[in-house]
């Protein structure tokens, strides 16, 4: 690499030892650790806010679709940089002073980034909850609510839990966006794991190794979410329901 | 689908021969594009920002304003200036990547830095401080233990604070603009980076007199302006520049012009600093 390089005339040294020498080191882990906790807190407020929402947008009753469909065009027609701008800069100011200088003191960068993201995920899940709910034949509601469940023990019962098994591959798809997306907290001062890259190239001036470090990581997280995503959907995969390439196991 | 890809390879191979043939100095390339880019900072008054008539003006935009004069006179052909925004954090790649030729901001000279880029001559001098809110109890670097201090990624401030003050609680962000919010918004207890440019947010903010710059200088902050390493002609051309601006005193007309006394960011000049900077003036 070093004689490729050479060749085309580049004087740009090459120290992969920037990675793991302290302190950088701890602070690409630190990153790491930062971003796995963001994503995990955010994912499950997301899939939460996706299903309650999801689910509002399908039943059968006009104002709760109506704040359902607010709350999804709100919350995903805006871009997440300028959600999480708001809940760091905006929303707080709004907050009795003894509440926001306590927030302040606890972790407000943290909890603006959780905020902001699971809220615009929780949206965009919403959407795919609703195209799995939707893609389930509306016989199954019916015939549950002939059997006398009311209409919440229905979705509870019947309607979600097929959903929910019908729609991995795009929830897979919004999930791995989001731990994507964790990457722009840095801008409201979470020390995650592209603001660790970045900080280890600031200090070092080694811009690749830093750049590539953090490439790295993200690729390794991503595949292996997906691959633990790919698992999850044939096992609990329903015969007959979807089209599949191979035979379904029985 | 094959002879496209021989045909798409050797394309690449050319133009990559290409790249060596081009690979040129600083100057060449100038010359060869006629244009000068330089980057500096778009919030860091009054060094380099946009003033309230939407212009993109500072004291380090204008002496890079010379170079480019001395530039064109030296080339002996009209160089065109163009200028691009860098931030702590980006202003190295900026660099090394030669999207810009030149980084004439707010960047300190260390000798760290040194193994990477070279510096011009010192064109200012200043030392890391505090801005607090008037009425704040927080002094400087002696009362920090625990509190909260808004900082820039990548600042020369960030690092000396880390390695020396590590009881300080960094929040850390990606431009000053945010860093100067959260401070208003007391989100931190004090914003630091280099004196003068606090002074320069201090006069800058609505209400100037709601702010105090605080504290010693905690570190030694000299101005250069940045160029890639080896690169002695060009290198001659800004610090040659620089010197007949001192010498002739075109530097001090600008200096006076932002930060003289009838300027919105008042900071007279010590003389021990007047003479620094006359002692750097090499005979002809």
């Amino acid at each position: 690499m070093g004689a490729m390089v050479g060749f085309f005339g580049f004087s740009y040294q090459f120290r992969w030892s920037v990675l793991w020498q302290a302190p950088h080191g701890q602070w690409l882990l630190n990153g790491l650790l930062m971003t796995l906790k963001l994503t995990a807190v955010s994912w499950v407020f997301a899939v939460f806010l996706g299903i309650l929402f999801g689910t509002l947008r399908t039943v059968p009753f006009r104002p709760l679709r109506m704040v359902a469909s607010a709350y999804v065009e709100f919350f995903r027609n805006v871009p997440l940089l300028v959600w999480l701008f708001f809940w760091y800069f905006g929303a707080p100011e709004v907050l009795p002073e003894s509440v926001r200088q306590w927030a302040i003191h606890h972790g407000m960068e943290y909890w603006s980034a959780v905020a902001g993201i699971s809220i615009y995920h929780g949206a965009r899940m919403s959407e795919v909850i609703r195209a799995g709910i939707q893609a389930i034949p509306k016989t199954q509601l019916e015939s549950g609510i002939a059997t006398g469940l009311s209409v919440s023990q229905a979705y509870r019962l019947i309607v979600i839990p097929i959903a929910l098994r019908l729609i991995v591959p795009p929830a897979t798809n919004e999930s791995l966006n989001l731990l994507k997306n964790s990457s722009l907290a840095m801008t409201i001062g979470v020390g995650e794991l592209t603001f660790a890259t970045r900080q280890i190239e600031t200090y070092t001036a080694k811009a690749f190794e830093a750049f590539t470090a953090g490439t790295l990581i993200y690729l390794v997280l991503c595949l292996g979410i997906a691959y633990v995503m790919n698992r999850v959907e044939r096992k609990f995969a329903i015969p007959g329901l979807i089209a599949r390439t191979e035979r379904a196991e029985h | 689908m094959k002879r496209f890809c021989i045909f798409l390879f050797g394309g690449m191979l050319l133009l990559s021969l290409a790249g060596i043939v081009g690979a040129a100095t600083t100057l060449e390339k100038i010359k060869r594009t006629g244009v000068f880019t330089v980057g500096t900072r778009t919030g860091s008054p009054p060094f380099g920002y946009i003033n309230k008539q939407n212009e993109w003006v500072g004291f380090s935009i204008d002496l890079a304003r010379l170079i480019n004069q001395n530039l064109e006179k030296k080339l002996g052909q009209p160089i065109k200036f163009e200028l691009k925004e860098s931030t702590p954090a980006t202003r190295i790649p900026l660099l090394t990547s030669m999207a810009v030729d030149l980084i004439a901001g707010t960047m300190t000279d260390t000798r760290a830095r040194r193994e990477s880029i070279d510096f011009s001559l010192t064109f200012f001098g200043t030392g890391a401080q505090f801005l607090v809110k008037k009425g704040s109890t927080f002094k400087g670097v002696e009362n920090i233990a625990g509190k909260r201090i808004g900082t820039q990624q990548g600042a020369t401030n960030e690092r000396a604070l880390r390695e020396r003050y590590p009881q300080a609680n960094l929040v850390v962000f990606p431009d000053q603009p945010s860093g100067f919010t959260a401070l208003t918004q007391g989100k931190v207890d004090a914003y630091t980076n280099d004196g003068i440019q606090l002074w320069g947010l201090k006069y800058k903010a609505p209400n100037p007199n709601d702010w105090v710059v605080v504290g010693e200088w905690y570190t030694y902050e000299p101005y250069g302006m940045a160029m890639r390493k080896n690169e002695s002609d060009f290198r001659l051309a800004v610090d040659g520049t620089l010197m007949e601006a001192i010498e002739a005193g075109d530097y001090f007309k600008i200096y006076d012009k932002w930060f003289g006394p009838k300027s919105e960011v008042p900071y007279p000049m010590s003389p021990e600093v007047k003479r620094f900077l006359m002692m750097q003036v090499v005979p002809k």
